[in-house]
């Protein structure tokens, strides 16, 4: 076979998307500067997609690549539901334009969004992650249930019991004992956790890395919160 | 409006039966109209361990199907005229219930009758959604063993997601855990959950304990409930399950081993 050393897939992940409401690279700088003092360590080499659908006039895109990478962010592309001739001179410039998956299909329902988004956007950084809401459950959850957060993240006040299933897309939380399985990150959030009072799970398990009871002996039966570090799951105590 | 209370596990054998008599004949001892429904249509015992076998000549099956009506199907109970009992069709099978002729036959009763007591069927399926349905309270029964347990959760589940209480959007059901076959010796040597194990795992509270105890299959193959037998322990733990049931506190009995005297050492009582 030709192609036995590689393959090619197609696949889909979280990336972060700098929405730019402004051409000018000073006033770029001064929010980048105030937003990335917040959380450096978080900010560190993320990789990140530029949006630059809602700047009207001329754009200096070599400008805001090179600003970019000084503040140590990976630079991946262009995007945003723009003109073809100006994705074509992106192209030009030797940059990559990353096409939304929602973009063809939703672009109608994007733009009415816009106005109301541009007005309640202070920053001009947005991350995906920080917009997941809280799905809470009041009550135990039994055995043989299932409780799902799409989107969203878990916070349950109660147990969950040996056989239920709690999932969110998001971090879950459990004010109580968790005896079941928990699942965060469902649908690929490196950065999901999962907190709860007292630590007997079936099964834990992060942007797909699990760990079964056994491997949870270190904090069996304690107040715990579990997270990934590189692609690796890590208990601590919560208290 | 009467109570209906529906006495439920998930696991078989754990004592839904025997607890669905004593706690009958218990409330109609202290004068409720009380009516006892067997639910387990296929393997009928209700009748068996109230002793009225012989005496069950239309079922709730033919009530349902309008083959009968209510005052032919219902047994008096010989001992206390105020319970009555709807035993189950021993040829048919539990498919033959449906919800809306179970609701009406309950309404009925219901105008009767104080408290209704539904014996559920063994399991998850039809049989058990139907006896739990209509209830307001429910007695979880769980003997301490991990399976028990397990079971007895997911039936905690069910009443919270696939009762009318539930789906309606009302009340939930009230929920009551029954401990039975409660050996303190086993737990001391650690063979047995305790009652906080089960407690810590199934949070709801505790209704009552009732204790391992020869008298209980002596009752059954009687036919003369084990509440009757007013020297027991498991008589006695029954008997604290009613007052409870109707709203006294009283303190559990029976949860810890006892210590065996000098006396009952050298004569091996």
């Amino acid at each position: 076979m030709a192609d036995a050393s590689i393959e090619f897939k197609g696949s889909s992940f979280t990336l972060s998307v700098l929405h730019l409401k402004t051409s000018v690279l000073a006033d770029i700088r001064a929010d980048l500067t105030h937003k990335v003092a917040q959380a450096p360590d978080f900010f560190y080499r993320v990789p990140v997609v530029v949006n630059v659908e809602k700047i009207n006039d001329s754009i200096n895109y070599q400008g805001i690549k090179t600003l970019i990478e000084e503040f140590d962010f990976t630079f991946v592309g262009f995007t945003g539901v723009i003109a073809k001739a100006q994705r074509q001179l992106i192209r030009d410039l030797g940059y990559s334009f990353v096409n939304t998956a929602k973009a063809n299909t939703a672009t109608k329902a994007k733009m009415s969004k816009e106005a109301v988004v541009a007005k309640t956007e202070s920053v001009a950084v947005t991350t995906q992650r920080h917009l997941y809401t809280d799905k809470i459950h009041r009550g135990p959850v039994r055995s043989g249930q299932q409780v799902y957060a799409k989107e969203q993240n878990l916070v349950i006040i109660g147990s969950v019991s040996a056989g239920a299933e709690v999932i969110a897309d998001g971090n879950i939380h459990v004010y109580g004992s968790l005896r079941g399985r928990a699942i965060a990150g469902a649908t690929g959030h490196h950065s999901a956790q999962i907190y709860c009072q007292n630590l007997q799970a079936e099964l834990v398990s992060i942007n797909g890395n699990y760990w079964l009871s056994e491997s949870m002996e270190q904090h069996w039966d304690s107040p715990v919160y579990i997270h990934l570090t590189d692609n690796e799951l890590t208990s601590s105590k919560l208290i | 409006m009467a109570r209906i209370i529906v006495v439920t596990s998930g696991k078989g054998g754990v004592g839904k039966t025997t607890s669905s008599a004593a706690i009958g004949l218990g409330l109609a001892l202290k004068g409720h109209k009380v009516v006892l429904i067997d639910f387990d249509i296929g393997l009928r015992n209700l009748d068996l361990i109230m002793g009225c076998e012989r005496r069950v000549v239309y079922d709730f099956v033919n009530v349902i199907n309008g083959e009968a009506t209510l005052n032919q199907a219902l047994i008096k109970d010989k001992r206390v005229s105020s319970l009555s009992i709807l035993p189950a069709s021993q040829t048919r099978d539990k498919d033959a219930l449906n919800k809306e002729n179970v609701g009406k036959v309950l309404d009925d009763l219901g105008k009767l009758y104080d408290f209704i007591i539904c014996d559920s069927p063994a399991g998850i399926e039809a049989g058990a959604m139907m006896a739990l349905y209509y209830a307001d309270e429910a007695i979880v029964t769980t003997n301490p063993e991990v399976s028990s347990v397990r079971d007895s959760d997911r039936i905690l589940g069910m009443l919270a997601s696939r009762s009318r209480r539930a789906e309606l959007g009302l009340e939930p059901i009230k929920e009551h855990l029954l401990l039975t076959r409660y050996c303190p010796k086993r737990v001391a040597e650690g063979e047995m959950l305790s009652v906080e194990d089960v407690e810590d795992i199934l949070s709801i509270p505790l209704l009552g304990v009732i204790p391992e105890s020869q008298s209980v299959l002596k009752a059954s193959n009687a036919g003369e409930p084990v509440i009757l037998d007013t020297d027991s322990d498991a008589g006695q733990a029954y008997q604290d399950v009613i007052d409870r049931l109707l709203g006294e506190t009283i303190e559990f009995r029976f949860l810890l081993a006892e210590k065996k005297g000098i006396f009952s050492r050298m004569f091996g009582g």
